[in-house]
């Protein structure tokens, strides 16, 4: 008998819920520091220029003013993934964004004004802000920082897979599909804007940083390079993170532009950002065009993909630009996939340029396969249910990529959304006749109303991403002699609720009430190394990197408690700030208290033999004092470094890149009006392998959260450039969701037990969106009988599409 | 954003204020102004503060034989939870309630509505279809009544004079013969809160105990340059019983809607989308 889960598994409330609902949170922007000055940066008026000069010297003379810089003023290396973007641009300008010159003032009024004070002479250029018209022969060079490795000179990343034999898939398919994807550009749209505060030390020479990066220590490395100093000069510390979504993994320029004026004027110096400014200068969920072309054969098992992806780079090279890790992973690997070759170019233009974001490009691959299977079973006359079916992924199935299924609720996922969803009596027949559905409407002219329902389902990396050279963290766990546990981890906490599932884990296995449990994860002189949050990876690695430090704490524990209660027992349970010698009374049994099926956890095996007495224990302070205090003087501290099972790809990327995999499939229920175009989202049935709930209430949250930036991606958020500029830099025309938004959310947590996760748990948060977009496309297509092959799907989409009787398909540009 | 604000407590000192003050602009829930001087900002200019004005007839509102009067300071959130306007003025109750968010119907209200004058004013568009009248009030202490359909001039212009405040807006007592009225507003737009109207239909139709149509009143908003009565379709609905509008019919009243309109194409929406979905939504009425 298993030792029965008490808080693991249980509705913990977010341990900073109570904080930030009442204020109480310091955020960047609350940061005050003794003297501070305000930053302020000046941007290009025009996204392709040559800057011929810059007059700052009104800008220097302006009262308050303490230092204005340009990239003459500064020696340092450039930023980014390539090294391709300068902190401050000089000679010219490429993008909307470009940093033309910052100052450092006494107040941000001030700083605004130098700002305007500052003259700028541009020339001003054409630009490129097409992907196609960047690849011409003729056109100019747009990033001069690049290498030139590839055949083009405005390509800045390429990617190339494949596995098996395409041609022969190629002929044994009984149809073959091809279509052609555009995918918007969306933004994170964080609560908190950017905000970053520098303080340098002139006597130590050391640089402290209030920062909201999501990856504290590859932080500090890179903004060591771009400053030209070393790693450890840098201090990074997280204040509370209004919202990051994968916008605060690469680094941006406004942050050595803060450290530099600090820098340059000895004082703390503090950059936050407008609305407006975060909406223009924070990054994008890249755009791109997907080709792919699919087939299946004559029983509908899938034979090929053939994937050609055209990405929009922007004028600089980030983290996005190798999305492509992921976007591969799902057209090799979701379903049972016998060849595919897939091809990535991202390409620079004059655009802003993208970065990570939630799903790191998997809400596109997914959206554009998930189409395409719909077609294929149409071509077929197959169920679209079926299809899926048919072709899932299995437990053990070691895809054309490498990667391990050790566990897999794939197959459950899409099982559970089709029976709770009622897909089959629910879906229009798909022969186009659609059925009437709205039986209470008034109508006499047939139905103004279309219900339809859509099916898609996603892979994930659920243990992490080995795409950095270590995918690890390290943990040291203290108890003090009054009982209470501190947690040093090196993850951090972006919002996503890591601390709470952390303390969760040590009041687990501890036994110490949660009150008493502290997290420290906020500073890179204190806490040990992790490569950050990405890759819905914290739970999984930083939760088994503790449990790994409670393992070696406990054994030193057990070791005074079995002293002091003179037994020679070797297990024991903590409970209560207890603990308690568990009696073995049968000799013979082996006393071995690893469990392969939770390596790290509490659950021992064969615990029937054990038997504990409730009389029978000693307090654990008692314990942890008597450790100090008598023979062995030790503290009660342990520390850990786990580092994921997976291995890093090969130059082919193959290879089993994560600990685990995580499956999940949505069904989609959407109601069309066909007098204003609008579609209404009003039920999604989620199931989601996350291995083992850890905490239903946080569990919950990433699946709303997830979804509604799902149904935002699929019908209303883009981000709309003309010429290199943004035409809806506010909330008012960038059309985020709201509360009132939501539709009805039907979750189903499919529970897989993967060995390698914490107590069986997988990530969780980024595959709440992902099929989402692509289950809305489908389930409107089901609607009207129409193809959607853009997003998003705006009301005006859809007009033009029912509109227009010759084509049948959604892909007018609303402008 | 900067600017000097005023206080004044009473009507009398409002008024004063307005003689003395050379640049100032009114801000009431200052939902729209603060926006608008955030986009443009105004150097030296001053504010005169509404919303400590203390006057029932500016405030409050009050029922009488004729109707309906409310002060230029009632608010959204005021509209909304008033019971007697939701039963007598369908049309209007639903503009607030799909104003903005809970938030901002707090603070807005129904005067900032009117003179912000934009095309696209929810309130603005259910008053015009209740053919309300606007009381004006000047630095001399007269008041002056102008029909709301004279009171739009342009893209964000009023009557109002340099010396007048909005003072109070009167909704005419529905017929007395009526009885189960059709009035509501059909808000398009993408959001279903904090979205400013892609399209809008305002329409509140009175009928006798038989259906038949005594009244109407039917206007558009962010169709035209201001928001606008549709005369000549209310004018086609008189004397037909609602119940029993033929299919013809209805696409007749459409494109008489329609003739109002004349939309601009911007970052929300093309013109033509706003065409083809105001001809449906005004059919939908009947539906
Ligand atoms: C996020 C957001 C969402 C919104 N959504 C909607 C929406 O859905 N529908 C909609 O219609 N509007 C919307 N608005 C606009 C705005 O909230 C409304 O127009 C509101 O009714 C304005 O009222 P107010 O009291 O805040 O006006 P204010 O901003 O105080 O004033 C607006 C203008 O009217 C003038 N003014 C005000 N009162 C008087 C008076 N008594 N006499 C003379 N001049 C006066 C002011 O000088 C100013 O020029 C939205 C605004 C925001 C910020």
């Amino acid at each position: 008998m298993k030792p029965k889960l008490k808080v693991i598994g249980t509705s913990v409330p977010k341990q900073d819920a109570g904080m930030r609902v009442t204020g109480k949170a310091i955020y960047g922007h609350d940061i005050k520091l003794q003297g501070m000055l305000y930053g302020a940066i000046l941007r290009t008026e025009h996204p392709s220029a040559i800057i011929e000069s810059i007059d700052t010297s009104a800008a220097r003379k302006l009262e308050g003013v303490y230092c204005v810089i340009t990239a003459d003023d500064v020696d340092v290396n450039n930023i980014g993934y390539k090294r391709d973007h300068p902190i401050l641009k000089k000679g010219e300008a490429n993008c909307t964004r470009d940093e033309i010159a910052a100052v450092a003032a006494e107040t941000k009024e001030i700083a605004k004004q130098a700002l305007k004070l500052i003259k700028v002479k541009y020339k001003v250029r054409k630009g490129i802000y097409d992907v196609h018209e960047a690849l011409k022969e003729q056109a100019p060079q747009i990033n001069k920082f690049i290498s030139g490795k590839f055949s083009n000179k405005n390509i800045a990343e390429t990617f190339h897979y494949e596995h098996g034999n395409l041609e022969e898939e190629k002929k044994k398919s009984a149809h073959i599909v091809s279509r052609k994807f555009t995918l918007p550009r969306m933004t994170h749209a964080c609560m908190a804007t950017s905000n970053v505060t520098a303080s340098y030390n002139m006597l130590d020479k050391k640089l402290l940083l209030y920062s909201s990066t999501q990856v504290p220590f590859l932080y500090q490395r890179d903004m060591a390079h771009a400053l030209k100093m070393n790693p450890s000069d840098i201090r990074v510390i997280q204040p509370i993170i209004g919202g990051g979504f994968g916008s605060k993994l690469d680094i941006h320029p406004f942050e050595p532009i803060c450290a530099l004026l600090s820098i340059k004027t000895g004082k703390p110096v503090q950059i936050l950002y407008s609305r407006e400014e975060e909406f223009i200068a924070s990054p994008i969920r890249q755009p791109m065009e997907i080709e792919l072309t699919a087939g299946v054969d004559k029983d509908g098992n899938f034979t090929f993909r053939e994937i050609n992806i055209v990405k929009d780079n922007g004028a600089y090279t980030s983290w996005g630009a190798t999305t492509p890790f992921v976007i591969m992973q799902s057209f090799s690997s979701l379903y049972k996939l016998k060849a595919c070759r897939f091809n990535a170019t991202a390409v620079y233009t004059n655009n802003v340029f993208a970065g990570s974001f939630r799903g790191y490009g998997n809400p596109q691959a997914t959206f554009a396969l998930e189409r395409v299977i719909d077609l294929l079973a149409d071509k077929l006359g197959m169920d679209k249910a079926e299809i899926r079916l048919k072709n899932a992924n299995e437990k053990g199935e070691v895809t054309g990529q490498g990667l391990h299924y050790d566990t897999c609720g794939h197959k459950e996922c899409l099982d559970t959304v089709i029976k709770k969803s009622k897909y089959h009596s629910f879906r229009n027949s798909d022969n186009g006749t659609l059925r009437n559905t709205n039986k209470n409407e008034s109508t006499n002219n047939g139905s103004r109303f279309k219900k339809g329902i859509g099916l898609a389902s996603m892979l994930h990396v659920g243990g992490g991403a080995k795409i950095y050279r270590s995918d690890g963290c390290g943990t040291t766990i203290k108890i003090d002699p009054y009982g209470y546990c501190t947690i040093i981890t090196g993850s951090n906490e972006i919002g996503q609720g890591s601390e709470t599932v952390l303390a969760m884990m040590a009041s687990e296995e501890l036994g110490i009430d949660l009150k008493k449990i502290k997290v420290i994860n906020t500073d890179t002189d204190v806490k040990p190394w992790d490569v950050g949050v990405h890759a819905s990876r914290t739970s999984f690695v930083a939760g088994n990197s503790l449990l790994g430090a409670i393992k070696i704490l406990k054994e030193k524990l057990n070791k005074k408690a079995g002293e002091l209660l003179k037994s020679d027992d070797t297990a024991y349970e903590y409970e209560n700030g207890n603990i308690y010698p568990l009696r073995n009374t049968n000799i013979n049994e082996s006393t071995n208290t690893e469990n392969k099926a939770s390596k790290l956890t509490k659950e021992i095996a064969n615990t029937d033999s054990y038997i504990r007495n409730d009389s029978d224990f000693v307090k654990l302070d008692k314990v942890v004092r008597e450790m100090h205090f008598t023979e062995p003087n030790e503290l009660a501290v342990a520390n850990f470094f786990y580092e994921p099972s997976s291995k890093f790809q090969d130059k082919d990327f193959k290879g089993n890149v994560s600990g685990s995999y995580a499956f999940a499939a949505q069904a989609i229920e959407v109601e069309v009006d066909t007098y204003t175009g609008n579609v209404k989202v009003t039920d999604i049935y989620v199931a989601q392998d996350v291995g083992k709930v850890l905490n239903p209430l946080l569990l919950g949250g990433q699946i709303e959260g997830g979804i509604l930036q799902g149904v935002g991606y699929a019908l209303t958020e883009e981000l709309l450039m003309h010429e290199g500029k943004i035409l809806n830099p506010n909330f008012h025309n960038y059309k985020m969701l709201t509360a009132a938004d939501i539709p009805n959310i039907h979750f189903f947590p499919i529970e897989t037990n993967d060995k390698e996760g914490p107590y069986g748990a997988k990530g969780v948060g980024e595959a709440p969106l992902i099929p989402t977009a692509a289950a809305i496309a489908n389930a409107v297509c089901n609607a009207l009988g129409l193809e959607v092959i853009d997003l998003p799907i705006t009301p005006e989409k859809v007009m033009k599409a029912l509109a227009s009787k010759n084509t049948e398909t959604i892909q007018t540009k609303n402008k | 954003m900067e600017f000097n604000i005023i206080n004044p407590v009473s009507v009398k000192e409002l008024l004063g204020a307005v003689k003395k003050e050379k640049h100032f602009r009114f801000g009431a829930g200052c939902t729209d102004l603060l926006m608008e001087l955030r986009k443009k900002p105004d150097e030296g200019l001053t504010v005169i503060n509404l919303a400590q004005v203390k006057d029932n007839s500016f405030t409050g509102i009050k029922k009488s034989a004729k109707g309906i009067r409310m002060g230029a300071m009632f608010t959204a959130h005021q509209i909304v939870m008033n019971e007697e306007l939701k039963k007598t003025f369908p049309v209007l109750h639903d503009s607030a309630h799909n104003l903005a968010s809970t938030q901002i119907r707090q603070v807005a209200t129904v005067g900032g509505n009117l003179c912000t004058a934009s095309p696209s004013g929810d309130i603005a568009c259910a008053l015009v279809a209740l053919r309300a009248d606007c009381e004006l009030l000047n630095t001399t202490q007269k008041t002056r009544t102008v029909n709301i359909s004279t009171f739009f001039t342009g893209v964000r212009q009023t009557a109002l004079k340099p010396n007048e405040v909005l003072y109070g807006i009167s909704i005419p007592a529905n017929h007395k013969n009526t009885k189960n009225n059709y009035s509501g507003f059909i808000k398009v737009g993408t959001r279903r809160s904090m979205e400013c109207s892609v399209v809008s239909l305002a329409y509140h139709i009175q009928v006798n105990v038989e259906g038949k149509i005594l009244k109407a009143g039917v206007a558009i908003g962010a169709s035209a340059p201001t928001v606008r009565l549709a005369e000549s379709a209310c004018d086609f609905l008189i004397g037909k019983t609602f119940k029993n509008i033929t299919q013809k019919e209805k696409e007749e009243f459409a494109d008489k809607v329609l003739s109002y309109a004349s939309p601009i194409t911007d970052i929300r929406a093309t013109a033509w989308y706003r065409k083809e979905v105001l001809y449906n939504i005004s059919k939908s009425i009947f539906e």
